[in-house]
């Protein structure tokens, strides 16, 4: 997305520099406004050089493990030729400067960070870059091309003399920013494309325990809150009894909320502790009687009256009289929770005027408008500061705000700044989960084993209609959670008729980790495996032939190789299966080396190609692509949420099971840079896996699983 | 009640209930915030540190237990921790990054009972610390290459 009149630079402090983008009012910044309140930073800068050389980047995309932080710097580098491991990377505040080309906000989500700004950054770098040599030929009195800039530092090509960045932070000022800077072809990169560890002082300071998560904020005088929530999802608060909380060490207040109790304490253990000392009295109402199973008939039940139209493709009906065989079979997922490792958390420090928030959020711009609002002050009033995400996965990108407007009620009127942080209890049981659905196939293979026709119908909770975002998600009855990665399937099969069916919404749903692409990829790559099996054809060789487009035909090629398909080896209660899915952007290839085991199985292997357009940073896409498998692997192999009496039944990680090293397989990653528009990365990395597990176990015991998590026996 | 306690090599005098974690003495009463709160009940291994060398987990600790010298990701002078630290940068293993401090802590415990661990030493050690990034790969790569250092 071009901008006009794009770089400008703005205000300044007497010993900095500040370059950002579409700013409305000043063209030309002033090196003189030297006055003290402005020592704070220019809220929509990118870069800061100050007089002694220190450089800051500041990303309006959240760090949470995708590595956004240093492939974006990345692309600022490329072009300012910066000492790399001296410059800091800092979170942006909210400011338009860094709004995301989808809209009038800031967000990270939808694998979309690099896609959205990776050209804006590079021209960032670039501008600033023309500029330094401007000014240091103009204080040498030589051309431009006589200058060089290396390691933050400019050399006169002809007399070696040198100058810092930041000896030119005044006459930086005086010049005009290039209108239209020139940025490097991709192939001509020397940092983009080349597999760059994650930013030296954020993996330190990682590692150190140094890294400020949100939960490590320390204010002064700053209190701590817990919240006892309903367990029955819906419940209503109805009365409460604290008399013995508040008898308790440490205790400074017990807050009604909308619908929970908070206990603010001096420590947070404390808080925690006085929960157990509140009783209280729900109105469960009529949720309790909701259940797993009983969203299971309702759903069956659902599916057999007419859907929502996903795809409407050819003559189904009469693909499937033609048929020469049917495939039918029925697909459940369950709920899911994120569980980032990092318990959900927010400071808020309300005060009579303004307010400050330290948060989590992948919503920035949302996030502190609705803080605003129900502090009941102005967006601009409410300082905004992101530290690193403990995990995310899509929670922190809560379409409820949850937690965050929780802490915000937690802390309005009160005195003191105030974090609230959930337990892992209350991150497992409240909500917020990847939609719990029911598929349904009818596939028709025609006398070659060819598929003919294939129709769908998919149940479950709309993760969009009826919020902010059923303009984005939700078009014609139909759920795009639904439909991604199932109607716009890559397969060429002339007949289609596929249904979407909203239920009701008991916990509140969420996009996890690749959203729709979780039920969509094991979905199809599944009932494409069993056709192939049926045509007694090789799962490889049968998908390329029902596909045309060749970036998937390549990418399967890609992965055979990598993984030796053609020449594995056939051992006894051991399998190997395929999946290709395209997400984001993205196509994604995997082929999985299960072994069976007594009641169990062990994924031994993951082969995964990926095709991304272009790598930006192929080490970091090597890291989502293992992230991502094992991410999916919990989900394949233990995780759910199941409901009883209208609750969550899982509680913590005895019952909420995920992935251990144990179960990580050996990962090998190959990436195709086809040098098409580029994808994303923090998500396409899941999708396949369910898939290539489930065929992978098929392979090795005959048996078909379609019901995730896959449980052996 | 009154406890005294050495920490990375400091000592500290604190006043809480005998029954509050070690976790949140570290956390909230000395401010040493590396070490992590991921679960409560000692199923994540996020707050891992190490009781006169030998791994635990901080958040099911009470004080009142806590009878030797605690170290913690934030010291600076355990061998096995830095050696650690080194090689996770090295091997790029962080991601978020939340949990890696108590990977870490708990593989310097591995080391320091058995220097020469096997593959499924490694595995079976650092079994009770979930990364929910799935980065287990590169901390595997990171401890053998601590091992071969020693």
């Amino acid at each position: 997305m071009e901008r006009r009149d794009f770089i400008k630079t703005t205000s300044l402090v007497a010993s900095a520099f500040v370059i950002a983008m579409h700013i409305p009012q000043k063209a030309r910044a002033n090196a003189s406004s030297a006055s003290a309140k402005q020592k704070e930073l220019t809220p929509n800068a990118f870069v800061e050089i100050k007089a002694d050389n220190t450089i800051n980047f500041y990303i309006g995309q959240v760090e949470m493990g995708q590595n956004t932080y240093t492939t974006l710097a990345m692309c600022i580098a490329e072009e300012l030729n910066v000492d790399w491991d001296e410059i800091n990377i800092i979170g942006a505040p909210v400011t338009p400067a860094h709004n995301h080309v989808w809209g009038p906000f800031m967000l990270t989500g939808g694998s979309s960070s690099i896609i959205a700004k990776q050209d804006e950054f590079r021209k960032v770098g670039s501008a600033l870059n023309s500029m330094l040599k401007e000014a240091a030929a103009l204080k040498w009195k030589v051309r431009t091309y006589d200058v060089l800039t290396k390691d933050s530092k400019l050399i006169n090509k002809r007399t070696k003399e040198e100058f810092l960045y930041g000896d030119l932070v005044s006459e930086l000022a005086l010049l005009k920013v290039p209108s239209n800077p020139k940025i490097k072809d991709l192939k001509d990169c020397k940092i983009i494309g080349k597999g760059v560890k994650r930013h030296p002082k954020e993996a330190w300071a990682k590692v150190k325990g140094q890294a400020e998560f949100g939960i490590d904020v320390r204010i002064p005088n700053m209190k701590y809150a817990a919240v006892l929530h309903p367990s029955v999802f819906g419940a209503k608060l109805k009365s409460f009894d604290a008399s013995k909380a508040l008898k308790r060490k440490g205790i400074l207040k017990v807050k009604q909320l909308p619908n929970a109790v908070a206990v603010i304490a001096e420590k947070w253990y404390l808080a925690k502790e006085a929960l157990g000392d509140i009783e209280v009295v729900w109105d469960e109402g009529e949720n309790a009687k909701v259940s797993t199973k009983s969203l299971h008939k309702e759903y069956s039940s659902m599916m057999e009256k007419p859907g929502a139209v996903m795809k409407k493709e050819g003559d189904s009906a009469k693909a499937f009289k033609a048929a020469k065989n049917i495939i039918e079979a029925e697909f459940n997922f369950p709920f899911l929770a994120h569980a980032p490792m990092e318990p959900l958390n927010c400071v808020v420090h309300d005060r009579v005027d303004d307010a400050t928030i330290w948060s989590s959020s992948q919503f920035q711009t949302l996030t502190r408008g609705a803080v605003a609002k129900a502090l009941g002050k102005k967006a601009d009033k409410v300082e905004y500061n992101t530290p690193y995400l403990g995990g995310a996965f899509g929670r922190r990108a809560p379409i409820n705000l949850d937690y965050l407007i929780e802490a915000t009620f937690v802390a309005k009127g009160e005195a003191w700044p105030i974090m609230t942080l959930w337990t892992r209890e209350d991150d497992i049981k409240m909500g917020n989960y990847r939609p719990m659905y029911k598929n349904k196939a009818k596939v028709a293979l025609d006398e070659h084993g060819n598929i003919s026709a294939f129709d769908a119908k998919v149940v479950g909770q709309s993760i969009f209609k009826g919020t902010m975002f059923e303009g984005f998600g939700f078009k014609n009855g139909v759920d795009g959670a639904q439909s991604e990665g199932l109607s716009d399937h890559p397969y060429d099969i002339e007949n289609s008729f596929m249904e979407g069916y909203i239920s009701k919404v008991v916990p509140s749903v969420l996009w996890w980790r690749s959203v729709g692409h979780t039920q969509s990829s094991p979905f199809v790559e599944s009932l494409v495996d069993m056709a192939a099996a049926e045509a007694k054809a090789d799962p490889i060789a049968y998908r390329i032939n029902m596909l045309s487009d060749i970036r998937h035909i390549n990418l399967l090629k890609e992965v055979s190789k990598l993984a030796n398909w053609e020449k594995r080896k056939k051992e006894k209660n051991v399998g190997y299966g395929v999946a290709i899915h395209k997400s984001f952007g993205s196509i994604v290839a995997q082929i999985a080396k299960v072994r069976i085991l007594e009641n169990d199985y062990k994924v031994e292997d993951v082969w995964c190609s990926v095709d991304c357009g272009f790598a930006f940073n192929p080490l970091n896409v090597e890291n989502q692509m293992i992230s991502g498998i094992n991410f999916a692997l919990a989900a394949t192999k233990y995780s759910e949420i199941t409901l009883e009496n209208g609750a969550a039944v899982q509680s913590n990680f005895y019952d909420y099971k995920v992935a251990r090293i144990s179960d990580a397989p050996n990962i090998k990653v190959s990436i195709i840079n086809s040098m098409e528009q580029i994808g994303g990365i923090g998500e396409p990395g899941t999708p396949p896996m369910f898939a290539a597990v489930a065929n992978a176990i098929f392979d090795a015991s005959g048996k078909r699983y379609t019901s995730f998590p896959i449980k052996l026996g | 009640m009154a406890f005294s306690l050495t920490v990375d090599n400091k000592n500290y005098n604190i006043d809480v209930s005998g029954d509050m974690p070690l976790l949140w003495v570290l956390r909230d009463e000395l401010n040493l915030t590396g070490t992590k709160f991921g679960c409560g009940v000692a199923q994540c291994g996020a707050c891992t540190v190490l009781v006169d060398g030998e791994a635990i987990r901080a958040c099911t600790t009470p004080i009142s237990s806590v009878l030797g010298k605690v170290t913690t990701i934030e010291t600076k002078e355990d061998k096995e921790v830095s050696k650690l630290q080194k090689f996770w940068v090295q091997e790029d293993v962080s991601q978020c990054g939340y949990c890696q401090c108590g990977q870490i802590m708990n593989a310097a415990g591995l080391l320091k009972k058995n220097s020469k661990p096997s593959d499924d030493e490694i595995v079976k050690a650092m079994n009770g610390n979930i990364c929910r990034c799935g980065t287990y790969n590169k901390i595997k790569t990171a401890i053998k290459k601590a091992v071969v250092e020693a």
